[in-house]
């Protein structure tokens, strides 16, 4: 009988545990803010933790590749300055969408060619990125919050439809979707199999170019959707926007079950890596939690996951 | 009004003695550096345009610098050293941290370049003055509008209030912060319940009032240190329907702040004079290079702005430097 535990215990993955983590935060705080379970608070949590879980789950790709988008912060800085911008001087809003998405796409082409074909390593590309995007933000602004948005946009991320913000349905659209790609589609397989051995994919003629393009593409257009979204939920553009976002991103997939080896992590996992600080920063404020602890809780957090996460893979590989 | 008179003499004696200390006011060879918080908000851009005002008034040339960021510290610092290593005229600084940009300007003072401090003070006295805002009287007139704005609302002065520090560490913020929390004292019936410290940024301000706002469901008052708090303050505010019931005071005045102001989701705005700072900041410093003697300490004044006041003509200036009036020691 334990044995037979201990066995199910090693074959969970390690989204079980977050998951699990997720539940017993979420039944704390339920028990001690009498705030916590209430609908408004719930509603809060799912608008805060959208616009996270959908630059999480674009960085997912570059981390199932192996590599990794270090600039999905300044590029959604930048394509929501560009996208608040074109709006303010009365651009079509279709139309805005369409260009910052574009934008997006292209940046998305240019770090992926920049690491595959140029054999750049992605971290550099896109730390080059970071700086670059962000840089571009600021100066295209002139530094300034760009106001002038147009309501429908602003009533996009602020809308509910059946009392669940338009965001959070936004989110899981995007979050089916990509899924659906990982799981059932070549173009997901081949992730997979580019990031445990980008040599044996190579070899079996998976096109790793068109792989890569596709992952680095998809990392920075979920970006500018990201950014889209802060600008309708602000109603301003911030060249700052975002920023930081990288890490918590990184830190989503990590937590949700995501390698840095490559090979592994899913969609589910890392909406559950993002609900877990989300939560954690909306329980700190609910119980007056100073704000400098939950750095501190965040870190230790991502240390504990991935520690337990390996002790999990040695066991496997009987290590 | 007695900031600005006290600007008014000062500048005037200082003119006085700039004048018989240099014969020709030919300042053309001189070059000020002029470095700010953060390029990145309208606040420091007045600054930069007061700046260039007294520049083009005086004929010299300046140097407009600062980090994307103000939370990037380390950046400030390399800017200034940067910028005594061209060894400029004189240095207009507004410091983002008082630590770690003590020991760059007192280099700058040791090599000769008088700096003018604006806005935020330095831990050191190797300076030649300090242009502010009181930011202590801005603290304390937000406690006091929010006060009059619950009073007119419910009869009484009383409620719970929170306040939202848009950075830790920031030497201006804390006396904001303080000024707001003595000065609220005052009011016996009105209890602070809550404090979140933010990271400058829109986005986290609005989580942080949202979860104030459902901790806190009776909350009558809420102050807002900085303009992005107060972006994102206002916008949980309109988002929760809650405008009417709680009275919003915030420093600054971003697009998005005044159309709150517009829309009564802001009941005040602590107003202060990046203009002037910019512009005194610049005169002083081309005085300060010629050897006049200047006060340590210049308050540069802080204003309420309310739907009421709004379109009065020193509030105009105030929001739209375009406008700005110089009063009759200044306007050259």
């Amino acid at each position: 009988m334990t044995s037979s535990l201990a066995e199910l215990r090693h074959h969970l993955p390690v989204e079980t545990y977050v998951a699990g983590l997720v539940v017993v935060t979420w039944a704390v705080l339920a028990a001690v803010s009498p705030y916590f379970w209430t609908s408004d608070n719930v509603t809060n949590i799912l608008r805060q933790v959208s616009i996270a879980a959908i630059v999480a789950f674009g960085e997912l790709f570059t981390i199932i590749l192996a590599g990794i988008d270090l600039s999905v912060g300044s590029v959604a800085g930048l394509t929501g300055i560009a996208f608040a911008m074109l709006l303010s001087n009365g651009a079509p809003i279709v139309a805005a969408l369409f260009l910052a998405l574009a934008l997006g796409l292209v940046i998305g082409a240019v770090n992926a060619l920049a690491s595959d074909r140029l054999g750049i390593p992605p971290f550099i590309v896109t730390l080059a990125g970071l700086q670059a995007f962000r840089g571009l933000a600021l100066l295209l602004s002139g530094g300034m919050t760009i106001a002038g948005i147009p309501d429908p946009v602003s009533e996009v991320a602020n809308a509910s439809a059946f009392h669940v913000p338009t965001l959070f349905i936004i989110m899981c659209v995007i979050g089916l979707g990509s899924h659906v790609m990982l799981r059932y589609t070549r173009l997901g397989r081949y992730m997979y199999a580019i990031g445990s051995n980008i040599e044996s994919a190579r070899r079996v003629g998976i096109n790793v170019t068109v792989v890569t393009l596709a992952a680095y593409s998809l990392s920075a257009v979920f970006a500018a959707i990201g950014g889209m979204l802060l600008v309708s939920r602000l109603s301003m553009g911030t060249p700052t926007a975002a920023t930081g976002y990288e890490l918590e991103a990184i830190a989503a997939v990590v937590v949700g079950g995501g390698s840095l080896f490559g090979g592994r992590g899913t969609i589910l996992g890392c909406f559950i890596g993002a609900l877990l600080f989300t939560t954690i920063g909306n329980g700190a404020n609910l119980l007056g939690v100073d704000p400098f602890w939950e750095m501190v809780v965040e870190g230790v957090l991502i240390a504990v996951v991935v520690y337990i996460d390996n002790i999990q893979k040695r066991r496997h590989t009987g290590l | 009004m007695k900031g600005k008179l006290l600007l008014g003499t000062a500048a005037l004696a200082a003119l006085s003695a700039a004048s018989t200390g240099a014969q020709a006011a030919d300042f053309s060879n001189a070059r000020i550096e002029v470095i700010v918080k953060a390029s990145t908000s309208q606040y420091w851009a007045t600054v930069f345009d007061g700046a260039r005002a007294a520049a083009k008034a005086l004929g010299v040339k300046i140097d407009t610098l600062g980090a994307p960021a103000e939370t990037d510290v380390a950046q400030e610092v390399t800017i200034t050293e940067n910028a005594i290593a061209k060894h400029p005229t004189a240095i207009v600084i507004a410091a983002t941290n008082a630590v770690a940009l003590a020991a760059p300007i007192e280099k700058a003072t040791a090599a000769g370049i008088p700096v003018i401090m604006i806005d935020s003070s330095a831990q050191t006295d190797k300076y030649v003055t300090f242009l502010a805002t009181n930011n202590v009287t801005g603290g304390q007139k937000a406690a006091d509008e929010i006060a009059g704005c619950v009073k007119a609302r419910t009869g009484k002065a009383a409620g719970s209030v929170a306040y939202l520090t848009a950075l830790a560490g920031a030497q201006s913020l804390n006396d904001r912060d303080k000024g707001f929390v003595d000065e609220l004292k005052k009011y016996p019936d009105m209890k602070i319940v809550d404090h979140r410290v933010g990271n400058n940024d829109a986005s986290k301000a609005l989580s942080d009032s949202e979860d104030i706002l459902t901790k806190g469901p009776d909350i009558v008052g809420i102050f807002a240190d900085n303009e992005l708090e107060g972006d994102g303050a206002g916008t949980a505010l309109n988002e929760k329907g809650k405008a009417s019931k709680v009275c919003l005071v915030s420093f600054d005045t971003s697009s998005q702040e005044l159309s709150f102001l517009h829309s009564g989701v802001i009941d005040g705005l602590i107003v202060q004079d990046p203009y002037m700072m910019g512009y005194a900041g610049v005169w002083y410093a081309l005085e300060a290079a010629h050897g006049a003697v200047l006060p340590k300490y210049v308050d540069s004044g802080v204003h309420v702005v309310t739907k009421a006041n709004i379109d009065s003509p020193t509030m105009a200036g105030l929001l739209d430097p375009s406008k700005y009036k110089l009063g009759p020691f200044l306007g050259m």
